[in-house]
C-alpha cells in the first residue's frame, strides 16, 4: 500500500516538474505571442445578436434571420442601390414594364452557379425555373413546398403579394414574365427586398426525392456570395466563400456569425478583436465606440419606427379615448433620452422623416399626465386598473431595450393610476404569443425593407396584416385600407402623398399605436475591415468585406 | 489607584468567556466582527438610512458616476445605474436582501439539520451504512451545485432559490450534529443523565444542546458565507432573485450591460458581496482558531 | 479489502439507480406532457405520437416504463433538446469534456501554487510569512468567483487587450471534435499551423482558469498549511528532532510525505467545487461547457435537457467523490471516511 502512495507522490512530483518546464517554455515562447492575437487564418467574424429561425428569409420578417441569410446565401432578381435607393439589376439584368403596368418581363443573368456543398452538387446553372419555383413557394398554396417549415410567408402575405400576382410565366430559359391583377407602383421595390430570394429548384427536387423537404430551409443552397457550412444554436454560423460567385466582389475565405445576444458582450468582443464587426451596438455604448481609436462607428438614418401598440381587439383598448389617455401619460422625450441616448428622433407618425410620405406639420401628442388622468376617469378607468405591457426580449434598431422602456413606462402609468405588468418571453415564443393576441399592449417596431412608404402602412395596420401577424394592434379599418390601396394605383409620389396624409390623420385620430421613435441605424467595426457599409434597406451585406 | 491584591484570586473564565478572550486577541478577526456589526446595522435600518427608494427611477439622472469621480454628483454618492436608480440605496437594500435572506436560510437549515441530526444521533436504527454514505456523498457535493439542480427542477425565482439553498445547507448541520451527539453520548454526564432515567429528547435538549452552541456558531458562520455566495451567484445567473429586486447578485448581472461605460455598477455590488464574505470569513476563522486554542490549553 | 470494494459497488449501483429513478420521476413532475419531457419532441403529430408511445412503452406499467428508461439511458438514447432539436447525448458529450478540461487545469494550477505556498506557511508558522499568506488566502476565498471573473475581463481583456474573453478557441479555426478536450483534438487533427491554434486555445484558457483557480488555490494553501503544522507537532517528528536529524532531512523525508498523504483525497475533492465554480464562470466567458448549457436550458425551460444535464452532472460528481472515498479506504483502512477539514 505504501509503495502505491509513494508512486503517486513521485508521479505528482514529476507532474510538478513537467508543468514548470512547460511554463518555462511558454515564457520563452514569448509573452508577446501570448498577449497579442495574431490570427493568420483568413476570415471575417461578425457578431450577431441572435439565432436565425431558419435560413430562408421568405419565412420570417425577423431581422436576425434576414441578416444571416438574405444577402449572404441568396440573390434576388433586383437589388437596391445603397446610395440612391434605386432598383438595380440583380439576377435579372434588365426588365420591361408594359404600359398598363400589369406585365413585367425580366431578362435573367446567365452562367450563375449555385453553391456546391457536401450535401448538394448542382448540375446546371441558374435559370428561369428557379425563379418560378421560388415565387410559387409563397404564392401558390398547392405548390409542393408551400407547407414546408410551417407554410407561413409573413412578408409576402402582409403586402398581399400572393394575391396581387396573376401568374408567373416562363418565356424561355432566361426570360420571365410576371402578370399582375392590378397595377402596383411598389412592385419592383418589393422584388428587391430581402425576402424575394431565389432558391434552387434542382436542390428542392433532390430533397423531395429523399423525402427531406424541410432541409431546404436548414441546409440552404443559393447563388449568393457565401455558402452555408454549419450552424450551432447559440454559438455560431459558419459560411464558406462561394468560388463561382457571379459578382465581382473580393471575399474572404470564410464568414462567421458569432451569436452573442448581449450587446455589451458584442462590444467587448469587438474591442478585444474577437469580432471584426458587430450588429446593433447599444445606444448607451455608441460613445465608447466613437472614442476608441481601433473602432469605426457607421451611422445612417434608419427606415424604422418603434412604437407602443394597443391590442384594439381587447376592451377597454378598443376605445380610441382610452388609447389617447394612455398615450398622454407617457413622456416620449424622456424615453428617447433614456433608451436611445438621443440617437433617435421622436416619432410623430409611423413613417420616418427620410421617407417622402413624411408629413412635417404632423402634431405630436404631448406629455400631459393630468389630462391623461382626467380622460381615463371619464372613460371609466379607475385607479388600480392593471394592464400588461409586452416588451421584446431582444434589441432591435427601433428599440434597443424594450424591457427597460417598459420599466420606465411602468413608472409613468403608475402616476396616472394604472398598474403595469411587464411580460416578456424568449423571442420566438414572444412573437408566437403576440400573434395569438394575448397582449394588452406591446412595445415593438418595424424596420422597412425598401424605401416605399407602403412598406410601413400596409404591414403595420392593414386588416390583411392581422392574419400574417405584423399588425400588432389588431386594428382593422376599411377606410384606412381603402386609402392605402388607392395610393398604390398612382405612380406619382405627389398623388400618393395625398392618400398617405389622409391615412396619417386617421392614425393620429384613432391611435391604434403610439409611435415613439425613429432610430438611426448603426454598425461598428474594427479599423482594419474594409468594404463594410450599412445597408439602409434591410439586412447586413458582408459580400466584399475583407480584412487588411 | 489600583488596589493591590491581597489574596491571589483565581479567575476561572467560563468556556464562552475563554473563547471570547482568545478571539479578542486576534485583531483581524475583531475587525471582521466590527464589519459584520456595521453590515447588520445597515441590514436592520436600511429603510431609514437609504437616501432613496431603491426602485425609484430618475429618468434625468442616468449613469451618474459616483461622487469620487470628476463628474460625479453628491446627491447620488455611489452614482446611479442605467435606469437612474440610486446605487447607494440599492446596495444598502441589496445588503439587506442578500444578508438577511442568508441569515434566515442558515437559521432554517440549522434548525432542520440539528433536529434531524439529533434524531439520527440519538437513535440506533438509522445507523445503517447506506444513510451514512449517502449523507457523506451529498456533503461532498458543493451546495451551489445542489441548489442549481434543485432550481432546475423547481424553476427560477427568489423563493425557489431560497428553498434550494436551505435544502442544500441542511446536510452539513445534520452531519455535524449527528457526529457530535454520537461523541457526547459516550461521555459520563450523558450517561449519568441516562441512568437518572431521562428520556432521549430531554437528554438532548438539557444536556447536549447547551454544549453545542459554539460548534453551531462556527458552523453557522461557515454556512452563512456559503449562503451569501450561493444566493448572489444564483441572482447573478438570473436563476434566483429577478430584476428589479435589489439583490446584489442580480444587480451585478444588470451591471454587466453597462460594465464598460459604468464600471462602478459592477464594482460596488460586487464589492459589497466581497466585503460581507470577507468579514464573515474573518469572524469564522477567528472563532475557529479561538476554539482550537481553548481546547488545546 | 474485498468487502470494501464490494460495498463500494453496492453503493454506486444503488446511488445510480436512485439518481436515474429520480430523473425518471421528473418527467412527470415537470410541467408539460411527460412524453415531450421524455423525448424532447414538442407537439408531436399523431403519427409520431404513436411511434413515441411505442418506443417508450407508455402503455406499460410504471416500473416497466422505468426499466425501458434505464435501457435507453445505457444505450445513449437520451432524447432530444426541445429548443435546439439536437441529441442530448451528443450535447453532453460535447459540453462535459469542456467543463472537465477547465476544472482540471484549474485544479493543477491551484496545486502548483497552493501546495508550495501552504508548505511555506506551515513551516513559518506564527511568523510574518505565515500571516501574510494566511491573510491573502482569506481574501482569495472571500472573493465571489463571478465578480473576480468580471474584474479579470475588465482588466486583462478590455483595458489591456491581452486575452480574449469568450469561447475556447477563435471561431476562425475549425477543430474537429474527437475527444472533446481541446488540446488533444488540436494535436490529433490534421489542420495546418497547429502551434498557432494551440497558442490561441491557450490564450482562451488563461482567464477562466485563473478565476476559478483562485478559490481552490487558497483552500489548498490552507489545507496544506494545517497539515504541515499538525505533522510537525506530532511525536515522531519530535523523536526525529531528538535523534538529531537535520531539519532538511526531517522535512523532506518525514514531514512532507506524511503531511501530503492524508490530504490528497481532500484536495482531490476540490474538483467538485471547481466544477461548480466552472459552471458559473462558463456563463461569463461563454465557455461551451455543461454549466453554460444547463443554465441556458433552465432559462429556456428545456425540460429534457435539464433532466439529462442534471443527471450527468450529479452522476459525475457522486461517482467522483465515491471513487475518491474508495481510494482513501484502500490506502488507509483505518480512516472511516474523508474528514471535512477545517480550512
Amino acid at each position: 500500500m505504501l509503495s502505491y502512495c509513494g508512486f503517486k507522490l513521485n508521479s505528482k512530483k514529476r507532474l510538478l516538474q513537467n508543468s514548470f518546464i512547460i511554463l518555462f517554455c511558454l515564457s520563452l515562447f514569448g509573452c508577446d505571442a501570448l498577449l497579442n492575437a495574431n490570427n493568420q487564418s483568413d476570415g471575417v467574424i461578425y457578431c450577431s445578436e441572435g439565432n436565425p429561425t431558419s435560413f430562408n428569409p421568405q419565412l420570417d420578417t425577423s431581422g436576425t434571420t434576414v441578416d444571416a441569410s438574405s444577402h449572404q446565401i441568396y440573390d434576388r432578381l433586383l437589388d437596391f442601390d445603397g446610395q440612391t435607393g434605386n432598383v438595380i439589376a440583380g439576377l435579372a439584368t434588365s426588365w420591361l414594364i408594359s404600359d398598363n403596368g400589369l406585365r413585367y418581363t425580366f431578362q435573367l443573368r446567365k452562367n450563375v452557379e449555385f453553391h456546391q456543398t457536401d450535401y448538394f452538387t448542382p448540375t446546371r446553372a441558374f435559370n428561369v425555373d428557379d425563379v418560378i419555383f421560388s415565387f410559387d413557394r409563397w404564392r401558390l398554396k398547392d405548390s409542393v413546398y408551400h407547407n414546408v417549415s410551417g407554410g407561413a410567408y409573413p412578408y409576402a402575405d402582409s403586402l398581399g403579394l400572393g394575391k396581387l400576382i396573376e401568374r408567373v410565366e416562363r418565356i424561355n430559359t432566361y426570360r420571365l414574365e410576371i402578370v399582375l391583377k392590378q397595377p402596383q407602383s411598389s412592385f419592383l421595390s418589393n422584388l428587391a427586398t430581402d425576402f424575394a430570394v431565389i432558391l434552387s429548384k434542382e436542390y428542392a427536387e433532390q430533397l423531395e426525392q429523399n423525402d427531406q423537404k424541410d432541409l431546404i430551409d436548414r441546409q440552404p443552397i443559393g447563388t449568393g456570395p457565401f455558402k452555408f457550412a454549419n450552424f450551432r444554436q447559440d454559438s455560431f454560423i459558419r459560411f464558406k466563400k462561394h468560388n463561382q460567385y457571379w459578382g465581382d466582389s473580393i471575399q474572404t475565405e470564410q464568414l462567421i456569425f458569432d451569436i452573442t445576444p448581449s450587446s455589451s458582450l458584442r462590444l467587448a468582443k469587438l474591442i478585444t478583436g474577437e469580432c471584426d464587426a458587430m450588429g446593433l451596438p447599444a445606444h448607451s455604448e455608441l460613445e465608447v465606440v466613437r472614442q476608441s481609436k481601433d473602432l469605426i462607428l457607421d451611422e445612417k438614418p434608419g427606415l424604422n419606427v418603434g412604437f407602443w401598440a394597443f391590442n384594439t381587439s381587447k376592451p377597454p383598448f378598443d376605445r380610441p379615448e382610452v388609447r389617447r389617455a394612455l398615450s398622454l401619460a407617457i413622456d416620449k422625450n424622456a424615453l428617447i433620452e433614456a433608451i436611445y441616448f438621443d440617437s433617435a428622433i421622436l416619432a410623430k407618425n409611423i413613417v420616418p422623416p427620410t421617407s417622402w410620405a413624411f408629413q412635417t406639420e404632423q402634431k405630436n401628442i404631448s406629455y400631459n399626465p393630468s389630462a391623461a388622468q382626467k380622460l381615463l376617469r371619464e372613460n371609466g378607468i379607475e385607479p388600480g386598473f392593471t394592464m400588461s405591457i409586452w416588451a421584446m426580449p431582444v434589441e432591435r434598431p427601433y428599440n434597443p431595450n424594450a424591457i427597460k422602456m417598459a420599466e420606465l413606462m411602468q413608472g409613468y402609468l403608475q402616476a396616472v393610476g394604472v398598474n403595469v405588468e411587464i411580460v416578456s418571453y424568449e423571442w420566438s415564443t414572444f412573437r408566437e404569443k403576440l400573434k395569438q393576441g394575448n397582449h394588452d399592449s406591446v412595445l415593438i417596431g418595424w424596420s422597412a425593407d425598401n424605401g416605399d412608404p407602403d412598406n410601413f402602412y400596409r404591414p403595420l395596420l392593414s386588416c390583411g396584416a392581422i392574419k400574417s401577424g405584423t399588425n400588432r394592434a389588431f386594428w382593422c379599418s376599411e377606410e384606412y385600407d381603402a386609402l392605402i390601396d388607392q395610393a398604390l394605383r398612382f405612380t406619382n409620389n405627389e398623388d400618393r402623398q395625398y392618400f398617405y396624409f389622409k391615412a396619417n390623420a386617421l392614425i393620429a385620430e384613432q391611435l391604434p399605436l403610439v409611435p415613439i421613435a425613429h432610430a438611426s441605424k448603426y454598425q461598428a467595426f474594427r479599423k482594419n475591415l474594409v468594404g463594410f457599409e450599412i445597408n439602409p434597406y434591410g439586412g447586413v451585406k458582408l459580400a466584399g468585406v475583407t480584412k487588411e | 489607584m489600583s488596589r493591590s491584591k491581597l489574596y491571589q484570586e483565581e479567575f476561572h473564565p467560563s468556556p464562552l468567556q475563554h473563547t471570547w478572550m482568545e478571539f479578542k486577541e486576534n485583531h483581524i478577526a475583531v475587525g471582521g466582527l466590527c464589519c459584520v456589526l456595521f453590515i447588520l446595522v445597515i441590514v436592520l435600518f436600511c429603510g431609514v438610512l437609504a437616501p432613496f427608494d431603491p426602485l425609484l427611477q430618475q429618468a434625468d439622472a442616468i449613469l451618474i458616476p459616483p461622487a469620487w469621480q470628476p463628474n460625479g454628483g453628491i446627491v447620488n454618492v455611489f452614482g446611479t445605474d442605467a435606469l437612474g436608480r440610486d446605487l447607494l440605496s440599492r446596495v444598502m437594500h441589496g445588503c439587506q436582501m442578500t444578508f438577511g435572506i442568508s441569515i434566515l436560510l442558515v437559521l432554517i437549515a440549522m434548525s432542520i439539520g440539528v433536529s434531524v441530526g439529533a434524531i439520527a444521533g440519538m437513535s440506533r436504527g438509522v445507523r445503517s451504512s447506506v444513510v451514512n454514505h449517502t449523507l457523506d456523498s451529498i456533503m461532498a457535493i458543493p451546495t451551489l451545485l445542489i441548489a442549481i439542480i434543485i432550481i432546475a427542477i423547481l424553476g427560477t425565482g427568489l423563493v425557489n432559490s431560497m428553498w434550494a439553498i436551505a435544502l442544500a445547507l441542511t446536510p452539513q448541520f445534520i452531519h455535524q450534529t449527528r457526529d457530535y451527539v454520537r461523541q457526547e453520548c459516550k461521555k459520563e454526564y450523558v450517561q449519568a443523565a441516562k441512568l437518572d432515567g431521562a428520556p432521549p429528547n430531554q437528554i438532548f435538549i438539557r444536556s447536549i444542546l447547551p454544549n453545542m452552541g459554539e460548534i453551531l456558531v462556527v458552523q453557522g458562520t461557515m454556512a452563512l458565507s456559503i449562503a451569501i455566495l450561493d444566493i448572489s451567484a444564483l441572482g447573478f445567473l438570473n436563476l434566483g432573485a429577478q430584476a428589479p429586486t435589489p439583490e446584489l447578485g442580480a444587480m451585478l448581472s444588470e451591471g454587466i450591460e453597462v460594465a464598460y461605460i459604468a464600471p462602478w455598477s459592477i464594482a460596488l455590488p460586487g464589492g459589497a458581496i466581497f466585503l460581507m464574505m470577507l468579514s464573515i470569513n474573518l469572524v469564522g476563522d477567528g472563532l475557529r482558531s479561538a476554539l482550537r486554542n481553548r481546547l488545546l490549553h | 479489502m474485498l468487502k470494501v470494494i464490494l460495498r463500494f459497488f453496492n453503493l454506486v449501483v444503488l446511488t445510480l439507480l436512485a439518481l436515474s429513478f429520480f430523473s425518471f420521476i421528473l418527467i412527470y413532475l415537470f410541467p408539460g406532457d411527460p412524453l415531450t419531457n421524455l423525448s424532447g419532441i414538442a407537439n408531436p403529430n399523431p403519427q409520431q405520437l404513436e411511434i413515441l408511445n411505442q418506443t417508450y412503452h407508455r402503455d406499460s406499467a410504471f416500473l416497466i416504463q422505468y426499466w425501458y428508461y434505464l435501457i435507453d439511458l445505457f444505450s445513449g438514447n437520451w432524447g432530444l433538446s426541445v429548443s435546439s432539436g439536437l441529441s442530448l447525448a451528443d450535447e453532453v458529450a460535447r459540453t462535459l469534456p469542456a467543463s472537465i478540461e477547465l476544472s482540471t487545469y484549474a485544479l493543477i494550477l491551484s496545486f502548483i501554487i497552493g501546495l508550495p505556498l501552504g508548505f511555506l506557511a506551515g513551516l513559518r508558522h506564527h511568523k510574518t510569512t505565515d500571516y501574510a499568506l494566511l491573510s491573502a488566502s482569506v481574501l482569495g476565498y472571500s472573493i465571489p468567483v463571478f465578480w473576480l471573473a468580471m474584474l479579470l475581463i475588465l482588466g486583462f481583456s478590455l483595458q489591456l487587450g491581452w486575452f480574449p474573453l469568450s469561447g475556447r478557441i477563435s471561431l476562425l479555426y475549425e477543430v474537429p471534435r474527437i475527444s472533446g478536450f481541446m488540446f488533444l483534438d488540436i494535436i490529433w487533427s490534421d489542420i495546418d499551423n497547429k502551434s498557432e491554434v494551440i497558442l490561441d486555445a491557450f490564450r482562451h484558457l488563461i482567464l477562466p482558469t485563473l478565476s476559478i483557480a483562485a478559490f481552490t488555490t487558497t483552500v489548498t494553501l490552507r489545507i496544506m498549511r494545517r497539515s504541515i503544522i499538525e505533522t510537525l507537532n506530532s511525536e515522531y517528528i519530535q523523536a526525529a528532532v531528538a535523534r538529531g536529524l537535520t531539519s532538511r532531512q526531517i522535512i523532506m523525508k518525514h514531514a512532507l510525505k506524511n503531511a501530503l498523504m492524508p490530504i490528497l483525497p481532500i484536495l482531490a475533492m476540490q474538483f467538485t467545487t471547481l466544477l461548480t465554480n466552472a459552471m458559473i464562470v462558463e456563463v461569463i466567458f461563454s465557455w461551451p461547457g455543461i454549466g453554460n448549457w444547463l443554465i441556458q436550458a433552465i432559462y429556456q425551460r428545456d425540460y429534457p435537457a435539464i433532466r439529462v444535464g442534471m443527471l450527468a452532472v450529479s452522476t459525475l460528481v457522486v461517482m467522483f467523490t465515491m471513487t475518491i472515498d474508495l481510494l482513501l479506504r484502500l490506502i488507509d483502512p483505518k480512516k472511516s471516511k474523508v474528514e471535512r477539514v477545517a480550512i
